[in-house]
């Protein structure tokens, strides 16, 4: 009975050593939550980026302005008809195994992500292409049958994180391993718990936008798992903690504190909007939808709810991505106007006597049920009287498809929110039949073709900016703010160097520690 | 005894079995399409792809064809793959199992090892002073919720004095969290083994093994803490499995990566398969340590005879 119980222990002992200690000179960044994926075709979620942004690369970049810029292609040219787009590879980069990054390794990523059997979940963002070519080590073609405008900039997000072919010898790739070109090399992964990464020697930085060329400085970034947001904090207060996603109430103390540096994400690609019911009254009427807008005093709200750490959203995509334009924006949206409203509603036979009754929903978290119980208040003052709802995201998106197939019920309002690095998001939102079956027009339709067919930057900014103009003007996609949902950190003082890039992408490369 | 054992290992199947269908059909509960709402937060997820998790979870199909599709996989140990990331739910369920078995079974022992103390020298010392500090001890340790609790030891032994780390998954890493969930359990078990042991100082046995002349410990040590175990080990049984469900918040406070904190998570992605096979393997704990727990009354107390 005793040896067991010793055995047992010796043996939990073990197992305990195995999952690595931090040592002094480690960097180490805490999070909510753990990714899901070593590889980039079999996960979506913002955590599981930010991690393969360490330890990958992209053929492109983003620079400030969410234009793609050169990274691993050192130049791209695409073809007048806009289907064959060939990219230009650095020489002399290395993958993490010491195998030298080639066009071989671009073609085995794009196949395996396009055309095997179990391709990227995000497949359908490489557009219509057909065939991935290698014309020599350093240059390669992919051909498409038909243009697409967001092609070149998705080659910039890290869905299409270039692997080494070599990853195909690793039957545990994704899961255990993982070989790229990143800043950091992959090292291990103790699932919920920590994932240890490993300065690449070898890196040399084409197109992140940070201040260090080549190798990162620290040793080792440890990337940790720690639900509880207290938790965090008291680790970042002890020393154990370089890096935490601190929560909202200790933003202010946090930043009030001199041995901690808060940075805040700007560009986040994230738009939080109002969308509404559009099939049934009152909402099918453009009128009704925008008294609603006329009526929320929307800077108001956001001062109240979250005192400046997110901005004012004009724009049906956000700052940062392309064709976003607040100036522009500014001229179609509706501005805090009840009177306006009050009109409106008059017009479409509300009044005092006769107040329209609908439902305002969103999902939990973030302080977005706050967002809504402001807006209910200054519905109020114009006659609208609105009931609110949260629920899980799950719920929320199945209930916003049911209500907008409803043909009876009082007008439905939800406060939702997407993520994307490109306006092609509009696409995905708005183009028949629509991600919720909502509201569709042709001419919108048209619009949104040519938004995907348009290769031109400046000729597809206009295109794009026109979809805006049709969001904003019939208050379909009635923008609120961004981020969605906050993306802070909390950096120690002594950790100095720490930046984040466009669309959330937290970059260490220049950290001393 | 060796029938009453097999008898119970049959009820022990038909309890897993019927947990199998609750879990084969949780999937159903939800309103609208259950692929839709698990992939609800996975922008650009192609419909291709949902369609192939849809025939893959064999939804496309009658119930009972769901549930036979279901059980053939279990019995084989595939217990599917979670929605994100796609990896084996047995093995994420085994790699944390050990650690939410261990952080448990410490807070347990500690538990035990105060509760029985502090129960024991309350009787012992009944109506005096010792016995309302301890007892009033003892309610405000059943009134501690877990996290509050956490978070104070967390503040005053991590941040404070700075003696132990804030979480992580190493040894040191135990204690703390090991002390939070075994202190409030520690209390019911002294309420319990207090009011238990007062019964048996008053039976006949113990008054005649006094006047047989026996020493005072032994008759206490002997006769009495043996027959007062009874329903204290039953408590213990039943502690074990609120304390693995107490362990969900505990494991969230300190870092520690236990099956608890990643059915939370699962939970808040809607990740089906994840949770499924949790459920599962929580009521496969629960049973087996409910058949333990029968055969130590045996030991406990002979005149027990299952026949």
């Amino acid at each position: 009975m005793n040896k067991t119980v010793v055995m047992v222990a010796s043996g939990v002992a073990a197992y305990m050593t195995l999952t690595a200690t931090a040592y002094a000179g480690d960097l180490v960044w805490a999070r909510d939550g753990d990714i899901d994926s070593l590889d980039p075709h079999r996960a979506t979620s913002t955590l599981s980026r930010q991690l393969w942004y360490q330890v990958y690369d992209s053929l492109l970049e983003f620079d400030e302005q969410g234009q793609p810029v050169p990274n691993l292609a050192k130049d791209w040219t695409v073809s007048d008809d806009g289907t064959e787009i060939v990219f230009t590879l650095h020489e002399g980069i290395k993958c993490h195994d010491g195998s030298a990054f080639d066009t071989n390794d671009v073609k085995w990523t794009a196949d395996r992500a396009i055309f095997s059997d179990n391709p990227s979940l995000t497949k359908a963002s490489w557009g219509p292409v057909t065939a991935v070519e290698k014309v020599d080590d350093l240059t390669v073609k992919f051909t498409l049958s038909k243009p697409f405008g967001a092609f070149v900039p998705f080659m910039a997000d890290q869905f299409t994180s270039m692997l080494c072919d070599s990853n195909k010898d690793h039957d545990d790739f994704g899961v255990a391993s993982a070989i790229g070109t990143g800043p950091w090399k992959f090292e291990s992964w103790t699932k919920g718990s920590q994932i240890v990464l490993t300065a690449n020697p070898d890196y040399q930085n084409f197109g992140r936008p940070v201040d260090n060329p080549g190798k990162p400085y620290a040793d080792r970034l440890i990337v940790r798992t720690m639900p509880e947001a207290q938790t965090r904090v008291a680790g970042l207060q002890t020393g154990e903690l370089q890096i935490i996603v601190p929560p909202i109430q200790e933003v202010e103390a946090l930043q009030a504190n001199p041995d901690v540096e808060m940075h805040i994400a700007e560009s986040t690609g994230q738009n939080m909007f109002l969308q509404f019911s559009a099939h049934r009254p009152p909402f099918n009427d453009a009128k009704a939808r925008q008294a609603v807008s006329y009526a929320i005093d929307k800077d108001l709200a956001l001062d109240i709810v979250f005192g400046g750490l997110v901005v004012r959203e004009r724009c049906p995509v956000s700052v940062g991505v392309f064709g976003h334009d607040e100036n522009f924006c500014d001229k179609y949206d509706q501005d805090y106007d009840p009177q306006k409203a009050r009109e409106l509603l008059a017009e479409l036979g509300y009044g005092p006597d006769n107040p329209m009754q609908i439902v305002m929903a969103t999902w939990t978290g973030d302080s977005r049920e706050k967002v809504l119980q402001v807006f209910q208040n200054q519905l109020k003052q114009v006659g609208i009287e609105a009931s609110i709802e949260v629920m899980d995201i799950g719920t929320l998106n199945a209930r916003v498809t049911t209500e907008n197939n409803k043909k009876e019920g009082p007008g439905f309002i939800n406060l939702m929110g997407w993520t994307w690095f490109d306006p092609d998001v509009l696409y995905l939102l708005w183009h028949s039949p629509g991600a919720y079956e909502g509201y569709t027009h042709p001419d919108l339709d048209e619009l949104l073709d040519r938004t995907r067919t348009t290769v031109d930057a400046d000729e597809r900014r206009e295109v794009v900016q026109q979809v805006f103009e049709h969001l904003l003007v019939n208050a379909v996609h009635v923008p609120i703010y961004t981020p969605g949902w906050l993306w802070m950190y909390a950096v120690t003082s002594k950790a100095p160097g720490f930046t984040i890039g466009p669309f959330n992408r937290p970059l260490f490369n220049a950290v001393k520690f | 005894m060796l029938n009453y054992l097999i008898r119970r290992i049959l009820s022990a199947v038909v309890t897993i079995f019927v947990t199998t269908i609750a879990v084969a059909m949780l999937i159903h509960l939800v309103p609208g399409d259950p692929v839709q709402i698990m992939y609800a937060q996975s922008q650009g997820t192609t419909p291709e792809h949902l369609e192939q998790v849809r025939q893959s979870l064999g939804l496309d199909r009658p119930l009972v064809e769901q549930y036979v599709m279901y059980m053939q996989r279990v019995l084989q140990g595939d217990l599917g793959h979670t929605i994100r990331g796609e990896q084996p739910v047995l093995d994420l369920l085994l790699l944390r199992l050990p650690n939410t078995l261990l952080l448990t079974g410490t807070a347990l022992l500690i538990a035990v090892s105060i509760g029985l103390t502090f129960g024991f020298i309350a009787a012992y010392k009944r109506g005096s002073w010792v016995d309302t500090s301890l007892m009033t001890t003892a309610i405000l340790g059943v009134s501690m919720p877990h996290f509050w609790l956490g978070l104070i030891l967390l503040f005053f032994f991590a941040v404070k004095l700075q003696w132990l780390p804030v979480a992580g998954n190493n040894l040191e890493n135990l204690i703390l969290p090991a002390i939070t969930l075994g202190v409030t359990n520690a209390a019911i078990i002294a309420r319990l083994t207090r009011s238990s042991m007062i019964d048996v100082f008053d039976q006949d046995f113990v008054r005649t093994a006094r006047a047989k002349g026996l020493t005072r410990a032994a008759v206490l040590y002997k006769h009495a803490l043996r027959a007062g175990l009874v329903p204290i080990v039953t408590m213990i049984g039943l502690q074990f499995t609120y304390m693995m469900g107490g362990a969900i918040v505990v494991e969230n406070v300190f870092g520690w990566n236990g099956v608890g904190r990643m059915a939370i998570q699962a939970i808040f992605q809607r990740d089906y398969p994840l949770i499924q096979g949790f459920i599962l393997m929580f009521a496969l704990v629960v049973v087996t340590v409910s058949i333990i727990l029968d055969i130590v009354y045996v030991w406990l107390d002979p005149r027990i005879r299952y026949d």
